[in-house]
């Protein structure tokens, strides 16, 4: 086993991660840090965000604005400071990158581009063609080759947390191109490793996208936060989840069910808009969960078409012509037509939700801190308090900025003033581990890392998608529990150690099995409809701020009878309100009936 | 990090010198680097010719006779495709180079150039003969 | 959309630990329409033989861990489709890079060259938009400076030009279409102050005049962002650099 010495490890080379790195290294030259990543950072799954990121730019914008609307957006159960921290920071890290040479789209006068998004209230989202999240990736990947203080240690999975008396201590890795274990002691430790949305079956993300460095904070007792809210986004494509992007609606796309009707107007966010003339919060400008929710009603009244085995609506973006989709969305064109053989400009796309992002998270304090002393998370792993029940889009990418610099400069502040601990304790702990690892390898059975890992998918599409019902969670929740158990006798089959996709994969499933038993225990636990979590149950169909204007918290619980690996234990946090009490969330017509303007 | 331990064993396919042949691109390429083999040959013809004219009456007639030969004419028969050849691939890929124009632009420019010098020349060429 | 028929997948095996040298091996593959060469090896991986390995993440064309040889080709495995070929299918990793184990490719040199030009944004005086005494504000670019460069900003790393360069085969010092695109795209940003920081490399017997325009790696890119033109036009503002030279005392 190798020992590397560090001053800060950063898990993930995404937006945030490499956002701290470079706000660390910035702050303290002298600082040593590490950025580890299962992958080169330029394939993290921040690449594959389209839409852009959200700031005030506009002069009839405000701060309060975009406060409201993300508040509204998230039902109410966002962190109010976190929020203003938030949209009070947005801005100068949008310039930031801009400083950086991200290609933003322009204005003919040179300044910045912004455009309309779903349950945004004005234009305020920053973009770089449909292909923002790539060009803010490889900005900041790029803008980090300059600094030699951060030592990037790519195709490295972390295996598990290094913890000593509710400190950390370091990571125990593993470098796929070696099989060699590195013990990689650090006086700061930050977890940026994103979502976890390929423990459902039909979603956007990456094929790494598998809830890491959630489980490996919760294994060690910090709580995940919120997990129930799972956001679908209304526009994947069929089969593969692919995404097409909501700035395809921003920039006046439609949607239409099989009878080529706007159905969105019958769900509360019409009235419907002219052709050409999207509206802000209005029909499809309306937020994820309630599109997502509208395509689920339409599929119950039998109005979706069909495409091959899957049920779709059609996103409908003929009347924008060719050139300038070329010019707005070019990247939505191509995927169009390399995926389903549809040309944009002249037929609509067949689309249907997907599982998109993670709303909640690891539990962090504004700050980004967890219950671990010098253990941060940022990103998507994390729960800082913006998101609540819904994200609204083009938030995210803003998060991995304005959280992303404000975990590494905390991250310097405390490695600054932090002794390195006691080698032994870590020995032992990796040595431990080495042992579990080394029994994972055995001869080929019936189970594999794959079908195990279908019949979770699978399980949480049925038991936790758009709407759920008590039994089909009870046996979603049931089902993962008897996976863990079989996961428990699963052996890897290649013993090998270079790049052993299949201990990996081993690995990311045991991963995926404690999240995805998290989201299921909190949502059955939550009986009230807020946001993303949407029930069908009797007099649960609707929000609660009685019982639940509150944040869940699910707790690993050591083994106990009958949970294998333990199981989740759910209970509550207050929500921090500042200035937005809770009120109805109303978009379309109905909002400005509330609000005169 | 003590690499001498590591285990990896990257394997390197070595480049065979036929790798040009492996592929339609690589052959594509290797035909039009090749257009200049014609070329030299004309050249040498051309100074043998300046240098004939230099040597007398007889020492022209002589070069003129050599290149009146069959297998002469078609060896700069070649050379001429060649260059037009040569010149086709370089008029397209100029404008990758130079985005100054759109491409089609500047092709038919090019093309349009190389006719006038062409012409120039022969005029002038003519008016000596 | 039944997967009833079938194709023959050969894939180039190679593991470190015990192989001399790759073999081939032959898969049963379903298909359909839609299938694509990377959703031929998923299924190869989590139905026949888990040990294949071979890179992949995002399967939209964005994130370039994907990139393979078929059938002599370099090629994303996500955006290139069993329906294209009428034959079997020849796997290989990428060309001209190092093998690590199956199809996975040792990017190491790719990592190298594409940091050795520099590839972010270079300031020599601190422009009004930076200075720390006001708000900052983004510089101004307007759409045609920015439609300079957009084009060469677009590249995904995915290494397809470097098995599609003989030059970089034949010389791995070269440093290679994807990253003289990039020194490219930030010499022709406005923004950007760095050229004479990166014109040393670009110069260089292993920068742009290492090329000889095969071409080849822009018709491969699967961006179409015609790298050959970039590093082409890296030769133009080579050859300016160097007479501008002559006449500097």
């Amino acid at each position: 086993m190798q020992i590397l010495h560090t001053d800060i490890a950063i898990i993930g080379g995404g937006g945030a991660g490499l956002r701290a790195a470079i706000a660390a290294a910035q702050t303290d030259p002298n600082c040593k840090i590490s950025l580890l990543s299962k992958v080169y950072p330029m394939r993290s799954h921040t690449v594959a965000a389209e839409g852009g990121a959200a700031a005030v730019t506009l002069q009839q914008d405000s701060l309060q604005a975009h406060f409201d609307d993300t508040v509204a957006g998230s039902d109410w159960l966002a962190d109010q400071d976190v929020v203003d921290y938030f949209v009070s920071h947005a801005y100068e890290e949008l310039v930031q990158l801009e400083h950086w040479g991200c290609p933003w789209s322009r204005r003919d006068d040179g300044s910045v581009q912004v455009r309309r998004f779903g349950g945004m209230k004005t234009e305020r989202t920053w973009f770089a063609a449909d292909k923002t999240g790539f060009h803010i990736l490889h900005t900041l990947f790029q803008t980090s080759l300059q600094f030699a203080n951060i030592n990037r240690l790519d195709e490295f999975f972390v295996l598990d947390l290094l913890v000593v008396d509710q400190q950390i201590a370091g990571v125990l890795a593993m470098q796929l191109s070696t099989g060699e274990l590195y013990q990689i002691q650090a006086k700061s430790v930050i977890l940026a490793t994103g979502g976890a949305g390929r423990v459902f079956h039909y979603n956007t993300n990456g094929g790494i996208v598998t809830g890491d460095g959630m489980a490996l904070a919760y294994r060690h007792g910090v709580a995940l936060r919120d997990m129930e809210f799972v956001q679908y986004h209304p526009t994947g494509l069929p089969g593969s989840g692919i995404l097409i992007t909501e700035a395809s609606r921003g920039e006046g796309g439609i949607l239409l069910n099989k009878d080529g009707y706007r159905y969105l107007q019958n769900y509360g966010l019409g009235p419907e808009t002219p052709l050409g003339k999207p509206e802000n919060k209005y029909m499809e400008l309306g937020p994820r969960d309630k599109l997502s929710q509208a395509f689920w009603h339409e599929q119950q009244k039998g109005r979706t078409g069909n495409y091959g085995e899957h049920a779709v609506v059609y996103l409908d973006l003929r009347h924008l012509g060719s050139s300038y989709l070329n010019e707005r969305l070019p990247f939505i064109c191509e995927l169009a037509k390399s995926y389903v053989n549809v040309d944009p400009a002249k037929a609509p796309i067949p689309i249907r939700p997907a599982v998109h992002y993670t709303m909640g998270g690891i539990l962090t304090d504004g700050q980004c801190q967890t219950s671990i002393g010098g253990l941060y998370a940022i990103g998507e792993c994390a729960s800082v308090g913006l998101h609540g029940a819904n994200r609204l889009g083009s938030n995210s990418l803003t998060e991995l900025l304005v959280f992303g610099k404000v975990a590494g400069v905390a991250a310097v502040a405390h490695a600054k003033q932090r002794q390195a601990l006691p080698s032994s304790a870590l020995n032992a702990q990796c040595q431990q581990h080495h042992q579990q690892l080394q029994a994972r390898f055995g001869a080929k059975q019936a189970d594999r890392v794959a079908s195990l890992r279908k019949a979770m998918t699978l399980a949480m599409e049925q038991g936790c998608g758009i709407y759920r019902t008590t039994e089909g969670m009870q046996q979603c929740l049931n089902t993962l529990q008897q996976l863990k158990q079989r996961y428990q006798q699963l052996a890897v089959s290649d013993n090998s150690k270079i790049f052993n996709y299949e201990l990996l994969q081993h690995y990311e499933l045991g991963f995926g099995l404690d999240v995805a038993e998290a989201m299921c225990a909190s949502a059955l636990a939550r009986q009230e409809s807020r946001g993303a979590h949407q029930r069908l149950d009797q007099g649960m169909q609707s929000r609660n701020d009685t019982d639940y204007l509150q944040h869940s918290i699910a707790q690993l619980m050591p083994e106990t009878a009958g949970a294998a690996g333990g199981s989740a234990k759910i209970s509550y946090q207050p929500v921090r309100i500042t200035k937005s009490t809770p009120a109805a969330r109303l978009y379309g017509g109905a909002a400005t009936k509330q609000e005169p303007v | 990090m003590s690499e001498q331990h590591s285990p990896r064993r990257p394997y390197l396919a070595p480049l065979t010198a036929s790798w040009w042949l492996k592929h339609r691109y690589y052959r594509f390429y290797m035909l039009r680097e090749a257009t200049v083999l014609p070329l030299l040959f004309f050249c040498g013809c051309l100074i043998a010719g300046f240098y004939s004219l230099q040597q007398g009456e007889q020492s022209w007639l002589n070069w003129l006779s050599f290149m009146a030969q069959p297998w002469v004419m078609a060896l700069n028969a070649l050379t001429f495709a060649a260059s037009l050849f040569h010149a086709k691939t370089f008029f397209e890929l100029f404008p990758r180079v130079m985005p100054l124009l759109p491409a089609p632009l500047m092709i038919a420019g090019q093309w349009l150039g190389t006719i006038a010098v062409a012409a120039l020349l022969l005029l002038l060429l003519g008016g000596v003969l | 959309m039944e997967k009833t028929v079938e194709k023959t997948l050969v894939i180039q095996r190679y593991n470190p630990e015990q192989d001399q040298r790759p073999s081939q091996q032959r898969y049963q593959v379903p298909f359909d329409n839609s299938t694509s060469v990377l959703d031929a090896l998923l299924y190869i991986q989590q139905s026949l033989d888990p040990s294949l390995a071979f890179r992949w993440s995002c399967r939209m064309a964005i994130c370039g861990s994907c990139s393979v040889m078929v059938n002599g080709i370099p090629k994303l495995g996500c955006k290139t489709f069993l329906r294209e070929y009428s034959g079997d299918l020849l796997l290989e990793p990428l060309a001209h890079f190092a093998t690590e184990k199956d199809l996975v490719s040792d990017m190491t040199l790719f990592l190298q060259h594409l940091q050795a030009v520099k590839p972010y944004l270079i300031r020599q005086e601190q422009s009004a938009a930076t200075t720390p005494a006001t708000k900052p504000q983004p510089h101004k670019q307007t759409p045609k400076q920015l439609a300079k460069y957009r084009k060469f900003s677009s590249c995904i790393n995915c290494g397809l030009c470097y098995a599609a360069c003989p030059q970089f085969g034949l010389n791995p010092e070269f440093l290679g279409p994807a990253a003289l695109t990039l020194a490219q795209r930030y010499n022709l940003d406005n923004r950007d102050q760095g050229k004479a920081e990166r014109m040393p490399q670009l110069n260089g017997k292993n920068g742009v005049w290492g090329c000889t325009f095969v071409g080849f790696c822009s018709d491969v890119c699967p961006k179409h962002l015609d790298p050959a033109a970039a590093v082409n036009q890296g030769k133009v503002a080579s050859a300016t650099d160097f007479v501008i030279g002559l006449f500097k005392p």
